[in-house]
């Protein structure tokens, strides 16, 4: 019995995972939270279960289509609520103002799209567990589970290793100086975006397997920031062990007491460790930029 | 009146500051010099309080503020200017200087909603002392602006009528004649010489412009790297070989 | 007619919000996803209060904002001292939280069916005179040393504490006096209403009236307020459809924010002596930032 909350909790905090990393990407990049995040979710999700419904498909190329359109969107975004403000370096104050709005407008085309009902990807897999040494394992639990871990080490391996990465890092780090070093700081942007939007649509698919697909689903990203500001601000490893702890600790908690109440603990959790350790796991920098 | 005594400051692996010391009595004008990188800047950090010191302690009237919040560094008699200009936007040069008086400003929230007579009286009397300030600077006149609307050398003059109306025991300035023409510095180091003299509190001064420091310090600290690398009156830091080669390299000591 | 006069009263409830919100984010730069939440913390007391224990509507509003304001201060206890994004956050999940417990809370709260026989107390007049007194005092606010720390604080955190501002305390206060008057607006649309559920409190609400402040222009009261008043009246007296009207404010602001970013009035505050210059041809002292 245990064995399969702690696989549970594992799967759900690799979904997590993946939404805190969007966000992280982000932060790390503009230096702001990335309100819309959530909604960008819910929207890619969507479009991969119309196409899904649409050609039939299986998962993979429903993933695939989501994530191309969660990238895409948030290219798109970027440009129209967050450029100007990049370029006429005003107070970061509006990125706030510019996220939540963009925020609302994505969750806005959602409504009037699909109206307020749930909605249930088809049926990807023909059984729905799986027989691992004797354990049973829900098999969307082994997929998200898998494909969340695939992401995000490609994500390190491009991160770590590539050029585009290493500019991504000296973009994050001093965007004038990379600028100067004669990195195309908008391109490196654009390019953050698209990623986080790609990861969004990613974690979109599998929030919707695993809950069910409809328009507020978006507020789930509640639990990426919260894994984020445990992890720490801003950290991708930060963010991907804050995620883990809070699956694990969420679905150990609704164990006993019911989903109902697991925003009331990840809201207590995320209290008590700003009480502890604000800095988080990873040990960000939590004052206002000096 | 102000002790630091043997302060060190680390970021990681980088020690920005080395054991420096120094004090200041009241009406002493302290130079602070050193190339860039130096840890001048870094220094005022410490003793404002925006860094705590790694070793070492500051000390001021004989209290122990090392380990002090900010804010209650700058309560107990430390005033500082920037070296970037940092006003504040959205308020007129007035309120700018009022906010350095408001942490001392005797009344209650519920008189700050409403217009009672005590908020009255106070916010009187914060006008009269900041506008006093402002006056001693040469600024009253542009009281109603906004400091962004306001050239360089009067932002500079602006930053140092908020740091007064702190009512400092020891004045940080940072940088204070950068940015400014040859006349705005003979007028900056007047208005300090000045406000020495008649407040009578101790100044420690960041400069690059050597003419304004050696002018006007009666004891000039040199850092380089983090350490400190001599100390003494102007006179005898402008014949100090390790000073001379600090700045300007190991041939001109030479000469 | 009944129409018209709910329609203000709502519009009126929607400005004592934003009053409180003008406090938080316009004065200090701090930006809550949780208002909605303190809203029907203020709803859901007084409600209970009235309905259920039988206290006097006056006391129970009272309770409910003293409530609200203990909640507050819990939430941004360790809030305060870290930087804007994380007061965002956390209110973000303290939002979900509440309507979590609402939800969940059924023997007490109603759950998601909703918490309904509350007598109607709130009139025009009382929401009225409310919003008035709420205008008045924060206008009074501003103008103090807590509203010049507020934007010092907002302006520059590190140069405030070098001036000796507590900035950790004037972000409470400040949070504080959100709190209160947020809940306040609560108990009003409680018990105008007479029926609350968890579902009207959820962050979009707290993102509306963000939204609408940044609309009229997030440093100046009147803008924030006019800006309210145009964005809720308006659409009702129009008949838009509720989620047009979200995607129309969303692009509406989107637009404001990439061409004028300080919202429609600017700086511009409306007093007696800006009348009187406008008026007398005089060159207004104040310019846009």
């Amino acid at each position: 019995m245990s064995i399969q909350i702690i696989i549970n909790g594992l799967a759900v905090g690799s979904v997590y995972a993946l939404i805190a990393t969007g966000f992280s990407l982000i932060f790390n990049i503009l230096k702001f939270s990335n309100f819309s995040h959530g909604a960008l979710m819910t929207l890619s999700a969507f479009i991969g279960y119309f196409f899904a419904v649409k050609t039939g498909s299986s998962l993979i190329p429903v993933i695939i289509v989501s994530m191309l359109a969660g990238g895409l969107v948030a290219y798109i975004g970027e440009f129209v609520a967050f450029r100007k403000i990049t370029l006429r370096s005003t107070s970061p104050v509006y990125y706030f103002v510019s996220s939540i709005t963009l925020g609302t407008l994505y969750e806005g085309i959602v409504t009037i799209w699909v109206g307020p009902n749930f909605y249930n990807y088809p049926r990807f897999f023909q059984s729905m567990v799986v027989n691992i040494g004797g354990f049973v394992i829900s098999k969307p639990d082994l997929i998200m589970f898998i494909s969340s871990c695939l992401a995000l080490a490609l994500l390190v391996i491009f991160i770590q290793k590539t050029r585009l990465g290493r500019a991504l890092r000296s973009v994050s780090f001093d965007r004038d100086t990379a600028g100067l070093m004669g990195i195309n700081v908008f391109g490196i942007i654009q390019l953050a975006f698209f990623i986080s939007g790609a990861l969004a649509g990613l974690s979109g698919v599998f929030l919707g397997i695993n809950y069910t697909l409809y328009p507020q689903l978006g507020n789930l990203v509640v639990k990426g920031f919260i894994a984020s500001v445990i992890g720490g601000l801003g950290s991708i490893f930060g963010a991907v062990v804050g995620a883990i702890l809070l699956g694990l600790t969420e679905t150990l908690l609704i164990n006993f007491v019911g989903s109902g109440y697991a925003p009331v603990f990840s809201f207590l959790i995320m209290l008590a460790f700003l009480l502890i350790r604000p800095q988080g796991i990873a040990g960000s920098n939590v004052q206002e930029k000096a | 009146m102000l002790e630091v005594r043997n302060v060190s400051k680390s970021f990681g692996g980088v020690k920005a500051i080395q054991d420096v010391s120094l004090t200041a009595k009241k009406g002493d004008i302290i130079g602070i010099i050193g190339p860039n990188g130096a840890g001048k800047t870094t220094l005022f950090n410490v003793i404002s309080g925006i860094y705590t010191a790694d070793k070492g302690s500051v000390i001021l009237d004989g209290k122990d503020i090392t380990k002090m919040e900010q804010y209650m560094i700058t309560r107990e008699g430390i005033g500082r200017t920037f070296q970037n200009i940092r006003l504040f936007r959205g308020l007129t040069v007035l309120e700018n200087v009022m906010c350095a008086f408001d942490p001392l400003s005797r009344y209650s929230i519920i008189d700050g909603l409403l217009p009672t007579p005590r908020r009255l009286a106070e916010e009187k009397r914060g006008r009269e002392i900041c506008e006093h300030y402002l006056e001693v600077v040469g600024m009253l006149k542009y009281k109603n602006e906004r400091p962004e609307n306001l050239p360089y050398g009067l932002q500079r003059k602006l930053e140092i009528a908020r740091a007064l109306t702190c009512q400092p025991k020891v004045l940080l300035l940072d940088e204070p004649a950068a940015g400014l023409n040859p006349t705005e510095v003979m007028e900056l180091t007047e208005l300090i010489s000045r406000l020495c003299e008649e407040i009578g509190f101790a100044i420690l001064l960041i400069e690059h412009r050597l003419e304004l420091v050696m002018g006007i310090s009666h004891k000039i600290h040199v850092l380089n790297f983090g350490k400190p690398i001599a100390e003494g009156t102007p006179e005898e830091i402008k014949e100090n070989p390790d000073v001379i080669k600090a700045y300007l390299g190991e041939e001109e000591a030479k000469c | 007619m009944q129409f018209y006069i709910s329609i203000l009263t709502f519009t009126l409830i929607s400005v004592i919000a934003v009053t409180g919100i003008y406090v938080l984010t316009g004065l200090t730069g701090m930006f809550s996803l949780g208002q909605a939440a303190f809203m029907a913390i203020g709803a859901y007391v007084s409600g209970f209060l009235v309905v259920k224990a039988g206290v006097p509507f006056v006391l129970a509003a009272i309770i409910a904002v003293v409530i609200s304001v203990i909640v507050g201060y819990i939430v941004g206890l360790p809030t305060v001292r870290l930087r804007r994004d994380y007061i965002s956050l956390v209110t973000l999940g303290f939002g979900e939280a509440i309507t979590a417990l609402l939800n969940q809370t059924q023997s007490i709260t109603g759950g998601a069916l909703g918490f309904s026989g509350i007598p109607k107390i709130t009139t025009l007049p009382l929401a009225l005179i409310s919003a008035i007194v709420c205008i008045v005092l924060v206008s009074y606010l501003k103008n103090s040393k807590y509203g010049r720390q507020c934007i010092a604080a907002r302006s520059d955190e590190l140069a405030a504490k070098a001036m000796g501002i507590n900035v950790p305390r004037i972000k409470m206060t400040a949070f504080l006096i959100a709190v209160a008057v947020t809940s306040y607006a609560g108990v009003l649309y409680a018990f105008f209403t007479t029926y609350v559920d968890p579902g009207i409190f959820g962050w979009k609400k707290s993102a509306e009236w963000v939204i609408m402040v940044f609309f009229g222009g997030v440093n100046s009261l009147t803008g924030s307020i006019f800006g309210t008043i145009i964005l809720t009246a308006l659409p009702e007296v129009l008949r838009f459809a509720a989620d047009y009207r979200t995607v129309f404010y969303a692009v509406l602001v989107l637009l404001i924010i990439n061409f004028k970013p300080t919202g429609l009035f600017g700086e511009y505050e409306l007093s007696v002596g800006n009348l009187l210059r406008r008026l007398s041809g005089k060159k207004e002292e104040r310019s846009n930032a």
